[in-house]
């Protein structure tokens, strides 16, 4: 090999990589994550660690007891207390039939809207209001103005076609809180799916209409598999955010035993009223350990969707 | 090949299948509208006219915006409201702006090791219920002599959008293009230096976007805030909840104060429309 | 202006069991541009990074002039970068862009203008100063990264593929420029590129990679007439030398033709033990009309002053390929049956890489 001869440098070790590397810099590169890490560690451990200690107690306010350790009593007593199944079985029929509706429905609306008509964007703005409204006020105009038996928009409707007048909330209290989740959450669904339709490839549909399909053939067999990972992404964050749902549960029908889902059972039966501190945390720590279980799922489902697949 | 808007009429496909298309998005748009319209309508109106059966016509008045905007001792007024979620929201997005920018850039730009798994630890703090941490805050919060306070709310606001801040920067940083940084990195800008005057220009859309959901999300929170303010440093999602009377008519004032209270956040959502979807999907979709 | 040098530098990717660039040992001199070609993977811009210091070490050491620079950040390197997408900020003039190091080296205004005014004269850039870099074409874009590079004054140019952006024709009369530009400037630069015509054209000297490795350093005329391995002889040339693959023993037979070598040639052959040599001939030795070797033309490609003519015959009882450089016109076309000669250089490799002999070589007339 023809090569130049190597100038032999005083004092640079051939072989080794030089010590005061500025190149590599690891606890330099770490320094600007810290603060918002150690901020969100704080607060997200501390209050777990503190609901583990309270969980080991049977501290009430109301009687006020001295605290005293208990160890996993609270936790025996929950398989029995019919009142956190009861919850728990709300929240499992809230969640999974706001998700499902909110999912079909913002998908139609995403079919809808992916082709270009006029006044497209104006009807896009105007679908994604609900979403954005409050939803304390969601849950408050839909109980008083939509649902009302009395001056209820949804009964006059019904009127009209003879049905006699409903007071929704009281009526189906579950039902009724489902309506207006899937009210406010169908445009993120449908946000999502959009962005699905409008990320498959346009050469792949003009393929599909040389090769003679169906419009509807063409959407069962190529829109929908490529629409998979969005309709998973929707319903995994989709029930991330529903499953904590509490404002509309306590705006419309402040709790009762068809619409109290765990979140408002657990804040029921510590600051809301209960003072129970003691079994509330275990409440808490049951449903964390609950959350760990999807998240584990989630986050699996999560990690394939974003490593090096992204979407879009 | 992505599609950037949906698609053109195509060749031959008929005309009316069209058109009936578009006519039923606008109904559906318009029905998913109505309670909102409705809700607008009646803040104008006069209490009998909201209580009779649906009128579309009355006279119009302006007098339920005066009515839940004065301030009467005792009760929670819409100024103090006003107030307590401006500042607290205002003060909470900075925060986190200013926490989640340099996060982003070392799970973007310059990746430390294992960034995979700090965004998802980011993450995996908003599967957590909510209501499992309220027991423990609440007594943290009265020990620290920090119930009905705005500085609260402030902290937990700033935690509750940092995840959702920190995922969607991240995702925006990741778009600028290496060479870009490293040209930067050549002409001697260090970490405040490529930020100024490479990465925040580029990514302000991006940014903007951000503190828009971030705004979104704690003007309308409502747990914590009636969990830990029920008094003094009370937010407008509460004030809203304090216009409804079991004595006497409140159908209009409730619309009217509704109204008032979702303005902010349906104006910057409809601005963030473009990007609102990133920071939803976690920055997985764009 | 300095001297740049790699004492046995290697960067391995984190998980990965090959080097990227493996132990490369390569001295650039003072004023000269080196051209670091290969095909990609070649490691060739990972080496250009190494010297940037945007990619850190494992083994080895890098030099700038007498400085051990190997850990060194990249700012104070005293270098400046083309890179291959020109890497504008999209939100700056071209006046500022091209300031924007020196304002970061917190040099006086009154100098940064000043400065940026001479180098944008220099590049014709000056009617675009105002301009953001969305509003420049592709070539203005690619001279403003120059001159962003240039109104550094540093010791090394370091060139990324610069010219991979432009069009062809652009390309060709850039090349010029840039070489003209670099002569007169006279500071050391390291230029990558994956196109052996501009390696060719462009370097002072030229640093042939593969897989990592530098298979060797020479001026381009060396590596065309003395290629020291088979991919080198393969890679460097357009259109690429014909290979043969033929028994080692005397006379070597192509397609059955013996050929004539001098003396010593065929000694050196004589000495080499393996029972199996490729021989290689560049186009312009190969003639076709006359000659002993039979063969049939494929297709003929007339580009107005010459012709590659690619023919087609029977070598050791498979079909072997060969591309002919002759003058243009050239008559013939593909089907014709066409007799091949042999008159210029031949070289002669090992199988497994390293050359063996060259000399100058012909047909054995026909027995």
């Amino acid at each position: 090999m023809q090569l130049d001869t190597v100038r032999q440098e005083p004092g640079a070790a051939l072989g080794t990589a030089p010590k005061h590397d500025e190149l590599r810099r690891p606890w330099r590169q770490r320094l600007p994550l810290l603060p918002a890490l150690v901020f969100t560690v704080l607060l997200t451990q501390v209050p777990f660690l503190m609901n583990i200690w309270y969980s080991l107690t049977d501290w009430t306010i109301v009687p006020p007891t001295p605290r005293e350790f208990i160890g996993l009593d609270n936790y025996g007593d929950l398989p029995s207390d019919q009142f956190f199944r009861d919850a728990a079985w709300v929240t499992v029929e809230m969640t999974v039939s706001a998700v499902l509706l909110s999912l079909v429905l913002g998908t139609l609306l995403a079919v809808l809207l992916d082709r270009a008509f006029f006044g497209r964007g104006v009807a896009r703005t105007l679908l994604i209001t609900p979403f954005l409204v409050m939803p304390v006020v969601a849950g408050l105009i839909w109980k008083n103005q939509m649902f009302s038996g009395l001056y209820g928009v949804v009964n006059w409707v019904t009127a009209r076609v003879g049905m006699d007048s409903i007071e929704f909330v009281s009526r189906y209290p579950l039902w009724s809180i489902v309506v207006v989740l899937v009210w406010q959450w169908t445009p993120f669904m449908m946000l999502i799916m959009l962005a699905g339709l409008q990320s498959q490839p346009a050469d792949v549909l003009e393929a599909a209409k040389v090769d003679g399909a169906s419009g509807f053939g063409t959407f069962r067999q190529l829109t929908l598999p490529h629409l998979r990972p969005y309709m998973e992404l929707g319903t995994l964050l989709g029930t991330i955010y529903l499953i904590q749902v509490f404002d509309q549960v306590a705006v419309m029908t402040g709790g009762g035993p068809d619409s109290t889902n765990i979140p408002y059972f657990v804040y029921q039966r510590s600051i809301g009223g209960g003072w129970e501190f003691g079994k509330a945390s275990a409440y808490s720590i049951a449903v964390v350990v609950a959350s760990i279980v999807v998240a584990t799922v989630a986050l699996r489902v999560l990690s394939r969707l974003l490593r090096g697949e992204e979407i879009a | 090949m992505a599609r950037s808007a949906g698609g053109q009429r195509g060749v031959g496909e008929r005309r009316s299948v069209n058109a009936v298309m578009a006519v039923v998005a606008w109904l559906t748009a318009l029905v998913f509208f109505f309670p909102v319209f409705w809700m607008i309508l009646s803040s104008f109106k006069e209490e009998q006219d909201a209580y009779t059966s649906p009128k579309l016509l009355f006279s119009p008045t302006l007098d339920r915006y005066s009515d839940v905007t004065e301030t009467s001792t005792g009760l929670l007024s819409f100024r103090e409201a006003f107030f307590n979620s401006f500042w607290v929201v205002t003060v909470s997005t900075v925060v986190v702006l200013l926490l989640a920018i340099p996060a982003a850039y070392a799970l973007a730009i310059r990746p430390v090791p294992k960034w995979r798994d700090v965004l998802f630890f980011f993450i995996s703090t908003k599967f957590l219920p909510v209501v499992a941490a309220i027991l423990p805050l609440w007594i943290l919060a009265r020990n620290f002599d920090l119930l009905n306070t705005r500085l609260v709310l402030m902290i937990l606001y700033t935690g509750m959008n940092l995840p959702l801040a920190v995922w969607m920067l991240w995702s925006f940083f990741r778009e600028i293009p290496r060479e870009l940084i490293e040209a930067a990195e050549l002409d001697g800008a260090g970490l405040r230096g490529q930020l100024a005057s490479v990465i925040l220009p580029i990514a302000l859309p991006g940014l903007a976007a951000t503190a828009l959901l971030c705004v979104i999300f704690a003007w309308n929170e409502y747990f914590y805030a009636v969990q830990l303010n029920p008094a003094d440093g009370s937010t407008i999602p509460i004030w809203v909840t304090t216009n409804i009377s079991t004595r006497g008519n409140f159908l209009a004032k409730l619309s009217a104060a509704s109204v008032l209270a979702c303005v902010p956040v349906v104006l910057a959502g409809w601005l963030a429309q473009k990007r609102m979807i990133r920071g939803l999907s976690m920055g997985a979709i764009k | 202006m300095a001297s740049v040098q790699f004492a046995s530098a290697t960067r391995l990717y984190p998980g990965t069991h090959q080097p990227a660039v493996s132990h490369l040992d390569l001295e650039i001199h003072d004023g000269e541009l080196m051209v670091l070609v290969g095909p990609s993977g070649s490691g060739k811009s990972t080496a250009l990074r190494l010297l940037a210091g945007l990619e850190p070490l494992d083994e080895g050491a890098v030099f700038i002039g007498d400085r051990d620079v190997s850990g060194v950040r990249p700012r104070d390197r005293d270098i400046a970068m083309v890179f291959q997408n020109y890497a504008l900020y999209p939100q700056l003039t071209v006046a500022e862009n091209m300031g924007f190091a020196l304002k970061q080296h917190k040099v006086p205004k009154e100098e940064r203008t000043a400065r940026v005014r001479e180098v944008a004269r220099v590049l014709a850039l000056e009617p675009f100063l105002e301009r953001k870099p969305k509003n420049l074409s592709g070539g203005q874009r690619q001279r403003v990264a120059m001159g962003r590079a240039i109104v550094r004054k540093p010791q090394v140019y370091l060139m990324d593929e610069p010219l991979s952006n432009l069009d062809a024709k652009l390309r060709v009369q850039t090349r010029a420029e840039l070489a003209e530009l670099q002569a007169r400037l006279a500071v050391t630069t390291v230029y990558v590129t994956h196109d052996q015509v501009e390696a060719m054209t462009m370097g002072h000297r030229v640093a042939v990679l593969r897989d990592g490795v530098l298979q060797q350093c020479d001026t381009p005329h060396a590596l065309y007439h003395e290629p020291v391995n088979l991919f080198v002889a393969g890679f460097i040339g357009s259109p690429a030398m014909n290979l043969f693959r033929c028994a080692s023993g005397q006379p070597i037979r192509i397609g059955g033709c013996a050929l004539d070598l001098d003396a010593a040639m065929t000694s050196r052959l004589a000495s080499f033990g393996g029972d199996r040599v490729v021989v290689g001939l560049r186009p312009e030795a190969v003639h076709v009309g006359e000659g002993p070797l039979a063969a049939h033309i494929r297709t003929v490609e007339d580009l107005g002053a010459e012709a590659f003519v690619h023919v087609a015959f029977d070598h050791e009882g498979e079909t072997a390929f060969a591309v002919s450089k002759m003058p243009a016109p050239f008559k013939g076309q593909t089907g014709d049956d066409i007799d091949v000669g042999l008159a210029g250089t031949v070289h002669v490799f090992d199988p497994v890489g390293p050359r063996i002999a060259t000399g100058p070589g012909r047909f054995a007339p026909s027995d």
